[in-house]
């Protein structure tokens, strides 16, 4: 083995090559952690909404109630497994603490949605949907913010293609929401777990 | 001045610290994970993380989660500092060119 004089008298093309190594293993586990299990929160979230809008767009109330319920449901508590499973790759110190907060920023972001919903009452399904939609990505931003700020960017997007589909196509805007704003999560979710 | 350290310079254990040091202080990760994160195998990542455990530069913490065994891995204060001055010794080299 070498002696610590051996390796202090390395050459700057080793030394290089080192310090290439470190940026690179601490960017992939930077990324890997912060995305963790986001592309599965995506993709989940991405079919339900491409399937609960779409039915919206062309089926009758009780069974996109139906849909929606079962889609959801589904959805959660996939996203929910993996979630747990990914997340006992990195033990945090402080996760139980990050945990309650997540929980109440969620509980009390819910309740401003209402209060919005509430205050411009009458509104229609549409604009119900918009405001859930804008707020969730608020939510999402926040979390990203909070946990890794390499995670909040997909969030943009996602509100954009929603504001984009209830100005410009009011008529089709489920059926926009199903196939744009589902299939961009989708998208984003693979884009994350394939090359990021 | 920094130096090199021996230990650290072999080039998986230098990934290895790399990686538990890009965490946050008092955050572990499991075995398997900084496994396929590392693209190394089973024996040879274990012969790895005993020589930096015995230099005292990360924690081994072997325990049950649902009654199946997992290995949590993270860097010590000691392994931190050591990791640190180890870049800084590299980042010299370069500036001396």
């Amino acid at each position: 083995m070498n002696s610590k004089k051996d390796i202090i008298n390395i050459s700057a093309k080793e030394a290089e090559e080192a310090l290439a190594a470190i940026q690179g293993v601490a960017q992939k586990t930077r990324h890997s952690i912060a995305s963790g299990s986001a592309h599965i929160s995506l993709i989940t979230t991405g079919i339900v909404w491409l399937i609960g809008f779409t039915a919206t767009q062309f089926l009758s109330p009780p069974l996109i109630i139906w849909i929606w319920i079962v889609t959801s449901i589904i959805g959660s508590a996939l996203a929910i497994f993996i979630g747990i499973r990914t997340g006992k790759r990195v033990r945090t110190a402080s996760s139980a603490v990050t945990g309650k907060r997540i929980a109440i920023f969620w509980m009390l972001l819910t309740l401003f949605a209402l209060g919005i919903i509430a205050v411009a009452h009458p509104i229609d399904g549409k604009q119900i949907t918009l405001v859930i939609i804008l707020f969730a990505m608020i939510g999402q931003m926040g979390m990203g913010l909070l946990l890794s700020f390499s995670a909040t960017w997909w969030t943009v997007p996602v509100a954009a293609v929603a504001l984009l589909g209830y100005f410009l196509v009011p008529d089709w805007f489920y059926l926009w929401m199903g196939l744009l704003g589902g299939g961009v999560m989708i998208a984003l979710g693979l884009y994350i777990h394939f090359r990021w | 001045m920094s130096e090199l350290n021996e230990t650290i310079h072999q080039t998986i254990r230098l990934r290895v610290m790399a990686a538990l040091v890009t965490l946050d202080l008092g955050d572990e990760v499991d075995f398997t994970y900084l496994r396929d994160l590392l693209d190394v195998t089973d024996g040879n990542l274990g012969a790895h993380l005993r020589k930096l455990e015995e230099a005292g530069f990360i924690s081994v913490n072997k325990t049950f989660i649902e009654r199946k065994p997992r290995t949590y891995v993270a860097a010590t204060d000691a392994g931190r500092k050591v990791f640190k001055e180890h870049v800084e010794a590299l980042e010299a080299i370069l500036k001396s060119k």
